[in-house]
């Protein structure tokens, strides 16, 4: 943010230019935006056939969509799914992280373990998901946990691993229990960390509800796209698109806006 | 830490690699076939696939379908952000619907893509393409903004040709964060390349999976996962290599 303002305000534009509402960054964007509106529904007018989804169309349906009781409590269901499987991972993925980066022998035994399921695309595993939870919401949310809990324990085991040692030995003089440099030393410092970590499990639970909802047909926003869709209702099923980009969108916000609010003094990269 | 604790680090790694196996067959032996296979039976269905040559076709299906997509992302979405690096008025305008669409979980588009392009090869290499390029053209915008107006106001106060200032400025300043964007791609494309294979045309290791579950033959699903596995690591370390590689070009950033 801070590099921008710098490059804006040194950018050798002349003055006269600068301060034309041309110019202004606002009314680019709103501009590019109509822009890429306007090329969406004449590429889809010009050539594809009438079921396939553009803004005007979208634009129709929106209200009637919005407000349909089966819609909401999709968007519900499958918004409550990541939230479930978040906070599971988050309890579950911080214990296993701070372990093992605390106490070495959970590391090594761990390691390859946790850092291969990390690299693992969590879809591949849905099959198995299914043939232990059966076709219902539990498998849902199984996936989501698989998605989200490694990213979260494997960013809480740097964290932990970073804390600085002088903090460390500052509470051991202290006599400060385990459980106090746990709660006042550890977690706080590697906050940060649990942060960066939790913004990847958060797109990787979305992404691992919806592809949960296609593959086991149960209610949410994603199995709504699938039907939706496969009835040739292109416009309905991308409004629950609208709504999972928002929710991307916005957990990407939160995360960055909690950051810079109270973690001013961690590193930026 | 000296050579006992170097030691030390290696028995409990083997032994460790040791309880999972251990693990793994007991767990197999113990519950219903359709649940888990131990691994021996796992090991011996990795065999035959690979002795039959399924493993390599499929293998080699994938791949295909993952480079296609993957260096696709690459070939448009390096020139792309570079492009935007340099011109700065488009930049602000598609800044933040790039960082929109690096935040859409694109997995929600494969329902459209299929009952649009059907079953095919270019619809799963679009899928690929869509998961891995916005990493590559966001991160490389996200470079862009932090590049100096120094360096281009330096090189256009010495008359450098607008080839010579892409080649030695703009460049070289934006590659460490586009091949940041290419170790977020390269992982986010393999997601993409098991989504594709699962839900549009049955193919490679997504298919070995889709069929190892419904013909209820878990040592063979379980032997196709394990694959992906080990194709996932090997991708991320790969991944992290080449970031490394140009992290060093970074070096003067406070």
């Amino acid at each position: 943010m801070t590099a921008q303002t710098v490059a804006a305000a040194r950018s050798p534009v002349p003055d006269a230019e600068r301060s034309s509402w041309v110019t202004s960054p606002l009314f680019l964007k709103i501009a590019a935006g109509i822009v890429l509106l306007l090329i969406w529904e004449g590429v889809v007018r010009a050539f594809a056939p009438g079921y396939v989804a553009k803004p005007s169309g979208i634009v129709r349906v929106f209200a009637a969509v919005i407000s349909d009781r089966q819609f909401l409590s999709a968007a519900g269901q499958t918004l409550s799914a990541v939230l479930i499987g978040l906070l599971i991972s988050i309890v579950f993925g911080t214990a296993v992280g701070f372990a093992m980066g605390r106490i070495n022998v959970v590391e090594r035994g761990l390691r390859y373990y946790v850092n291969s399921l990390f690299a693992t695309p969590m879809i591949a595993i849905l099959p198995l998901v299914t043939l232990w939870f059966g076709y219902n919401a539990d498998a849902r949310l199984a996936v989501v946990v698989f998605a989200a809990f490694f990213s979260i324990s494997t960013n809480a085991c740097d964290g932990a691993r970073s804390v600085p040692l002088e903090y460390l030995e500052v509470a051991q003089s202290f006599r400060a229990r385990p459980f106090q440099t746990l709660f006042d030393i550890i977690f706080p410092s590697s906050l940060p960390y649990l942060l960066a970590g939790l913004r990847l499990a958060a797109g990787r639970a979305l992404v691992g509800a919806v592809v949960a909802e296609f593959f086991v047909s149960i209610p949410g926003l994603g199995y709504y796209i699938l039907y939706n869709s496969r009835t040739f209702k292109h416009n309905e099923a991308f409004i629950a698109v609208i709504v999972l980009v928002a929710v991307g969108v916005s957990f990407e916000a939160l995360i960055n806006w909690l950051t810079r609010r109270y973690l001013p003094w961690a590193r930026r990269d | 830490m000296g050579s006992e604790a170097r030691w030390a680090r290696y028995a409990t790694v083997i032994v460790s690699l040791l309880v999972g196996a251990a693990v793994w067959e007991v767990a197999g032996r113990y519950t219903s076939d359709a649940f888990w296979a131990t691994l021996s039976s796992t090991l011996r269905s990795l065999f035959d696939l690979l002795h039959s040559g399924v493993l390599m076709r499929q293998v080699a299906s994938s791949f295909q379908l993952y480079l296609s997509g993957l260096s696709l992302a690459i070939l448009v979405g390096a020139p792309a952000g570079m492009l935007l690096a340099r011109v700065r008025w488009l930049r602000v305008a598609l800044e933040n619907y790039i960082m929109m669409l690096y935040a859409t979980p694109m997995v929600a588009l494969i329902p459209f893509i299929l009952s649009m392009m059907g079953f095919g090869f270019a619809p799963k290499v679009l899928v690929v393409f869509l998961f891995a390029v916005f990493p590559i053209l966001y991160n490389t915008v996200e470079g862009a903004r932090s590049i100096r107006p120094e360096l281009i106001e330096v090189a256009q106060s010495f008359r450098s040709s607008e080839w010579r200032l892409w080649f030695d400025v703009m460049i070289p300043y934006t590659l460490p964060f586009t091949m940041t964007g290419i170790r977020q791609a390269i992982a986010r494309g393999l997601v993409g390349m098991v989504a594709a294979e699962f839900f549009l045309s049955p193919s490679g290791l997504g298919q070995m999976i889709m069929m190892g579950s419904q013909n209820f033959d878990t040592a063979g699903m379980l032997a196709a996962i394990l694959i992906i596995v080990l194709l996932g690591v090997g991708l991320m370390d790969l991944g992290r290599y080449i970031e490394n590689r140009f992290a060093a070009w970074r070096g003067y950033k406070p």
